[in-house]
Order: C-alpha cells, then structure tokens, then sequence
C-alpha cells in the first residue's frame, strides 16, 4: 500500500518538478537579464515550435541508438529518483543500497549521453560526446566520494537512514563544500552551463547539433527530468530531505528540491564554461583532492564526536 | 513458474544474448554497449540473488567501465572515432575450440553438482555483513588485488602507448614537417611549465 502511494507521489513530484524546471529553465536566464516579469508561456510555446519542426537526418546514423539515448536518459532520471524517500517509509523503490542506485544512475547518464552523440555520426555531435565522457567521468568520482561521505553518519548506503541520520545536523553543515561538489555534478549531468560540455554553443549544439523536431524536444524533457531527480537526491543527502517541521514530508522535499533546481539554473547561466582542458586539470588536482579531504573529515569528526 | 523465475528466464536471455551480438557487431563502440547491456541484465539477476550490493555495484562498475573501455580501444586502435565498421572475432579456430571447451565444461559442471538450497533470510543484514567481510578479515585481499589491478593498467597503457604515431614516446616524438624538412607541424609543447618570457 505504501508502495503503491510512493509510486503515486512520485508521479507527483515528477509532473510538478518537471513544469516547474521547464518554466524556470527559461524564466531565469530571462530574470537575469533584466525582464521583470518573463512569460510563463516560453517554454510551452518552445515545445510546441520543436513538435511542428521538420526532422533532419544525418548521413548513415546508429537510428536506434539515437531512439534509445533520450529514452534511457529519461529512464534513468526516473529510476535515480524512485529511491528517493517521500517519508519514512515512503519510497518508490526501497532500496539499501539507494546512493549505489543513483551512481549507476550517473554512470549510465554518461553512456547514454555518449550514446547520443555517437550514433548521430556527425563531426559536432561526436566531439561533444566524447568531451563529456573526458569531463563527465571524473565529476561523477567526484560525487561518489561526497555521497560516501554523506552516507557515513548514517552508516548506510539507504536514503532513508542517511536523511534519518540529519535529524541532528544536515549533512551541507557536515560537508559544506561537498554539497558544492555535488551541485557541480548537477550542473554536469543535467548538460547545463560550465559543466556543459555535450552540448555547448561552442560546437553548435554539440550531441545536439544534428537532432531537431520531436527528437530534440524527448531530449530536452530527459535533461529536464534529469534536472529534477538530480535536485532531489542533493536536497535528500544534504538539506535533510523529507525533514521539516508541521509540512508533511513530501511538501519540505518538493520545497528543498526547488531551492536546489533554481541555484542550478542560476549557477548554470552565470558561471562560464572553462576550455575542456583546463576543466579536466581542475577537477583531477583540485576538486578529487577536495572530496577526499572532506571525506576525512567527515571520518575523523564522526571518530572524535560521533 | 512465478514472476520470479520469468524475471530471471527474461534477464537471462538479455545477458547471453546482447552478449553473443557483441562478436557478431561491427563496430568497437557497439560491442561495448551491448557487453554492458550483459553485464547490467547479469547486475540484475545477481540482484535476484539477495545480494543487492553487488548486483548494483556491478551494474555501476560495468557502466564506467565499458565506457572507458570503449574510449581507450577508440584511442589506440588508430580507428577514427570508432565510426568504421571492423571485425570484431580473430583467431577463429582457437576461439572455436576454446568456447566448445568451455561450455561442455560449465554445462558438465551444472549437470553434475547438486545444489545447495539455502535461501537467505530476508532479515539477515546481507549488505552491512559484506562491508564488515570486505573491510575486516578480506581487507588485505582486496587492498592488495586492487592495487595489483591498478598497477597492471597503468603498465600496460605507458608500455602500449610507447611507440607513437610519430616514433617513441620517451625519446620526443615529433609530428614531421609540412615540407621535406621543415619545422614539425602543428602546435608546439610550451617549455617551462607554460610560463612565457618575453
């Protein structure tokens, strides 16, 4: 029964977050811009242009590994967020080994977006695909070794435990910077701004270059769906997820969610994107080291005072 | 025959299929996605089997690792991008003989063993007892086989990167000249760590 009720809720979330992204993910970089007040309507109308646009094909592609890649990105996003708790003892997919879950969740976005890229056999798309496997793969370590640090006050690989354990002190007072770490993981595997590397403006459009019409807009709901799941595992493994005084839990982790979606859509449309190179030194010597300092610290505080 | 056993039956015939279609694919690209696609149907079953762990961290591994895989025989196999169709199967008669070998020998060995049937109490803390194995009395083990593993792929990348497209790599290989002695092509390596002095 309880199940069945997750299942339901998170059908819920997944039609809330999914509208609200959408609007957002136009609405802000409008914001910024110096429009007070920018239509809702911008990406209703987007989607209805990309529906009525003629489809391209390019010479000799893998056709169903193009099918496939916004489907299995978009099955991933949903996958990655069953095993978030709405309370509880409600979630989708009760799971001990939840964060296990969603890594396999980051790493097979990575193939999925390579997927993508590849099989259109084009020259823009092919370079984005593999730029974003070079920069995707260490963000994706990053965000592992985050989570292991999220995961070990509760002492459990389950979301549940880990949001039960931050009944004392959320996990971003813990790790503040680890909760940075894991935004830029976001940023990443939701294609968005300096983590963009698949599809950045410097190569048309990159996996995107050669896609349009109905299959530009599936790929576009599967980043936004991406966008929403990536939200709320941060929202759950640092601001405490479900959480909250009076609000029901579902409300606090929906409330959390957006705070979290809106800082990645800010962050995705100030900050600049770096050359790949230079990214990829940053993360290797600077960001991995990171992780594993906040890693032990979050060791030795649970050694000392745990 | 319940859920379950479909469940298994369907997983199964993915995993053996997807990875018979990776030798019978044309392209290195290919044939690692659908060995991932074994390997992530195999994460499944293992699943199946109570130990939730390991099933899903082998789906993960395999995710990351096929990737790699994919981008590393692109990077040394001199096939531009992976785009061009290859033969994937050499050594036919060897491998013919080897695989026939090998499945009289699995088969042999499934036919022929009895079973154990003791399933695992649902309430036994499989997941906690697999770190206290994996970080208490294995630790040395697995330490020791990881770094062994590490060593070994590092060793094999820098011994089969050796000799580069433009002659060896420890002796300074340069890309030649656009004309019969000129100026080697292309950018040149900055000296000093990238700082200039003007």
């Amino acid at each position: 029964m309880t199940t069945f009720l997750a299942a339901l809720l998170l059908i819920l979330f997944l039609s809330v977050g999914f509208a609200g992204a959408a609007v957002a993910d136009r609405a802000i970089p409008a914001f910024l811009a110096g429009q007070t007040a920018p239509s809702w309507r911008l990406s209703l109308a987007d989607a209805v242009r990309l529906l009525q646009t003629q489809r391209i094909r390019t010479e000799a592609p893998d056709a169903l590994l193009w099918w496939l890649a916004p489907a299995l990105y978009l099955a991933l996003a949903i996958v990655g967020l069953a095993v978030i708790p709405f309370g509880q003892d409600l979630v989708a997919i009760p799971s001990e080994v939840g964060i296990v879950v969603w890594g396999s969740c980051e790493a097979l976005t990575i193939v999925a977006v390579f997927m993508f890229g590849w099989s259109a056999n084009a020259p823009l798309a092919l370079i984005g695909a593999y730029r974003y496997v070079a920069i995707g793969l260490p963000a994706m370590l990053l965000s592992m070794f985050v989570l292991i640090g999220a995961a070990l006050p509760a002492e459990s690989l389950g979301f549940i435990e880990i949001v039960e354990a931050q009944r004392t002190v959320w996990n971003v007072v813990r790790q503040p910077a680890g909760l940075i770490l894991f935004l830029m993981l976001g940023l990443a595997i939701s294609l968005r701004g300096p983590f963009d590397y698949a599809s950045p403006e410097d190569l048309a459009g990159g996996v995107t270059a050669d896609v349009s019409g109905p299959g530009l807009l599936a790929w576009k709901i599967a980043r936004l769906t991406m966008l929403v799941s990536v939200s709320a595992v941060t929202a759950t493994a640092f601001l405490g997820g479900y959480l909250g005084p009076i609000l029901p839990g579902f409300v606090w982790l929906l409330l959390k969610t957006a705070v979290v979606l809106l800082v990645l859509i800010w962050a995705g449309s100030v900050f600049a994107r770096m050359p790949p190179a230079r990214m990829m030194s940053v993360i290797w010597t600077m960001l991995l080291p990171l992780s594993f300092l906040m890693l032990l610290v979050v060791g030795v505080e649970l050694l000392l005072w745990g | 025959m319940g859920l379950t056993d479909l469940l298994f039956f369907a997983l199964s015939a993915v995993a053996i299929v997807s990875g018979w279609r990776v030798f019978a694919t044309d392209s290195m690209v290919r044939a690692s996605f659908l060995l991932l696609l074994s390997f992530v149907a195999v994460g499944l079953i293992i699943v199946m089997l109570a130990a939730p762990y390991i099933g899903v961290a082998t789906v993960f591994m395999m995710a990351v690792e096929m990737m790699v895989m994919a981008l590393f025989m692109v990077m040394f196999m001199m096939n531009p991008a992976g785009l061009n169709p290859m033969m994937m199967v050499h050594q036919h008669r060897f491998s013919i003989a080897a695989g026939v070998l090998a499945f009289a020998g699995l088969t042999a060995a499934i036919l022929f063993t009895s079973f154990p049937e003791n399933s695992v109490d649902p309430s036994t803390p499989v997941v906690h007892d697999l770190g206290i194995e994996l970080l208490g009395p294995s630790m040395l083990i697995f330490e020791t086989a990881g770094v062994t593993l590490l060593a070994t792929m590092i060793g094999s990348v820098i011994l089969s990167s050796r000799s580069g497209r433009f002659g060896m790599a420890d002796q300074g290989s340069k890309p030649p000249g656009l004309e019969p002695d000129g100026e080697p092509a292309g950018r040149q390596p900055e000296q000093g760590g990238g700082h200039h002095h003007h």
